[in-house]
């Protein structure tokens, strides 16, 4: 039976509960950034600041009995660990993809919010969802089958050919995969979600300030310069840096496209390279074999640079979505 | 009664399956406030939407009849619905100010207009502000978001603004309803200033106010225009039974 007393209680254990929750989620991502913190220790005492700035990856020689010893660690002999390659390709990939990816993702958005009769919207709007959903695997084997011939036999020669002018483009096609792929591949995963984003803040862009523009006889194209964008930029951008965010850590497309290269600065656009996510992967197998550990713990080391990385990038674009939606509903 | 700026005939508008407005015909004169009464839903907005095509912008919607402005048929093959904007200028029923400056929220409208010269743009925006009564409150934050205007401020810079690009005629749909008393009256003294210049088409809930600015006066109940006369008659001495039942107040 409801009694009136019942209802605060209620009301209160439901607060505790939510707040128990969201407390939660914060406390997991501190226990993620201990656990880094604890696994990659040896590896920041052995290697210090030279692995962010370092160039060469090499674990050492495991077969023999001689170690090398750096701040009271020790690590097989002549191993090195230095992440440099990595951090740049992971930079340097995502950044070809955002570039590609934005104008593409916001015409789309706007193509879906403005000019689209709403039904025709709506559908599409759920493809555009549905290609968010895709798992990156299928997608780096789409890239590995499609994309890296289709770079190597004629894009690529074709790019050289127009904007070989440019130091970034010149440099040798080889297979095809590498920088480039991993961009295309990148930009192919992050245009749904910047594009599904960007459709919800342009959404929330008040009718009436579109019907002012309209009645001044601005055009439709116009009015979407005059109020739409600048309505929805600040929320536009945090969907990008959700956008970047995602192209930073992704893992398995890149993995099958990059060439994963080791120990080699990117020189061009169609460089072999290597990103962090994707290095974790494909150097566990050969790191488990390092009997001092050390190997693992870099890559520890790798994970823990990665995450503060991914959390300076998301937190700014979380901040900047919850605050434009809100806006947007204070405007309705 | 001056010359006919807008000929309405034979208009009648659907929502989908629903019949907004049934068969109107209508001659709204030059120079003069027009106002436009009636109960919630009785088609008022509508039919005033109808006059910039803003109607065109919501799904669904069709019409049949003619609308002529200055003897030419706005809903032609060929009409450009922007450029007819630009003549029929309007006024929404909640301040609607760009996310710009004030300065911006004004300039906006003619540059697009392709007006560039940015001394004749600071003109401009001066003349617009001061015909719509706010010069004196806001020449000194020009540079000042709009937002951070009182609603009342918001909406006679939307005034201003519908006013930039120099339409001939301004409907406004309810334009003080969102406001206090004080800000309401410094509206309607507007909207009495500014017939010298332009045609205005006010749609208002307020049969109060509908006395105080307007020339002549419409009643729409349920889509159909009833009655269409000088404000005076149309509160005085109606000839339907249906005005005289809304003006005295026994329905609306």
């Amino acid at each position: 039976m409801a009694t009136p007393g019942k209802v605060p209680i209620l009301d209160r254990a439901m607060r505790v509960a939510t707040g128990i929750v969201a407390g939660g989620a914060l406390v997991a991502m501190l226990a993620i950034f201990v656990f880094l913190l604890r696994d990659s220790w040896p590896s920041i005492q052995y290697n210090g600041g030279h692995f962010l700035t370092g160039i060469t990856w090499n674990i050492g020689n495991l077969y023999g009995n001689s170690m090398s010893s750096h701040n009271g660690v020790q690590a097989p002999a002549g191993a090195t660990y230095g992440i440099l390659p990595f951090i740049l390709g992971t930079l340097l990939s995502s950044l070809i993809a955002v570039v590609l990816a934005v104008p593409l993702a916001v015409g789309i958005g706007l193509l879906l919010v403005e000019y689209l009769p709403r039904r025709l919207g709506d559908s599409l709007s759920f493809i555009v969802e549905m290609l968010a959903g895709i798992p990156s695997v299928v997608i780096g084997l789409w890239g590995l089958a499609v994309l890296i011939p289709w770079i190597g036999r004629d894009f690529g020669p074709w790019l050289q050919a127009v904007l070989g002018f440019i130091p970034i483009f010149r440099g040798p096609v080889g297979s095809g995969q590498g920088l480039l792929a991993s961009g295309l591949v990148l930009a192919v995963m992050i245009t749904p979600i910047i594009a599904a984003t960007t459709r919800d803040v342009l959404r929330q862009t008040p009718r009436e300030t579109k019907e002012g523009a309209l009645g001044l006889g601005l055009t439709r194209w116009e009015m979407i310069r005059a109020v739409s964008l600048p309505w929805s930029a600040s929320g536009i951008f945090g969907a990008v840096i959700l956008g970047l965010g995602r192209a930073l850590g992704e893992t398995m497309a890149v993995l099958m496209v990059s060439g994963s290269a080791v120990n080699y600065l990117p020189q061009n656009i169609f460089s072999p390279i290597g990103t962090m996510a994707a290095t974790i992967v494909s150097q566990l197998d050969s790191a488990m074999t390092d009997p001092t550990g050390m190997a693992v713990h870099a890559l520890a080391e790798i994970a823990l640079v990665l995450f503060v990385m991914s959390v300076v990038v998301n937190v700014p674009a979380r901040i900047l979505l919850s605050s434009a939606v809100r806006r947007g509903g204070d405007a309705q | 009664m001056s010359q006919a700026k807008i000929k309405v005939e034979n208009l009648s508008l659907w929502y989908g399956a629903a019949q907004g407005l049934k068969d109107v015909s209508v001659e709204i004169g030059e120079h003069a406030v027009t106002a436009i009464i009636g109960p919630s839903g009785c088609g008022k907005s509508s039919f005033l939407r109808t006059l910039n095509r803003m109607n065109d912008h919501v799904p669904g919607t069709r019409l049949t009849g003619r609308v002529l402005l200055d003897g030419e048929d706005i809903y032609a093959r060929g009409q450009d619905p922007a450029r007819l904007r630009k003549r029929v200028g309007m006024v929404f029923q909640r301040p609607n100010p760009f996310p710009m400056t004030i300065y911006q929220n004004i300039a906006y409208g003619p540059r697009v207009h392709g007006q560039r010269g940015e001394a004749r743009l600071r003109e401009i925006v001066e003349q617009s502000l001061r015909r719509a009564a706010l010069w004196d409150e806001v020449r000194d934050k020009l540079q000042k978001s709009a937002f951070e205007l009182s609603g009342g401020q918001q909406q006679r810079l939307c005034i201003a603004r519908a006013l930039a690009v120099e339409p001939e005629v301004l409907l406004m749909d309810e334009p003080a309803s969102a406001l206090d008393p004080v800000a309401t009256s410094k509206i309607e003294e507007l909207i009495v200033n500014l017939k010298e210049s332009y045609t205005l088409i006010v749609v208002t809930h307020n049969m109060q106010q509908a006395g105080r600015i307007s020339d002549r006066t419409a009643f729409f109940l349920s889509g159909e225009l009833i009655e269409f006369g000088p404000t005076r008659d149309i509160f005085t001495r109606p000839r339907d039974r249906r005005t005289e039942d809304y003006v005295t107040g026994r329905f609306g």
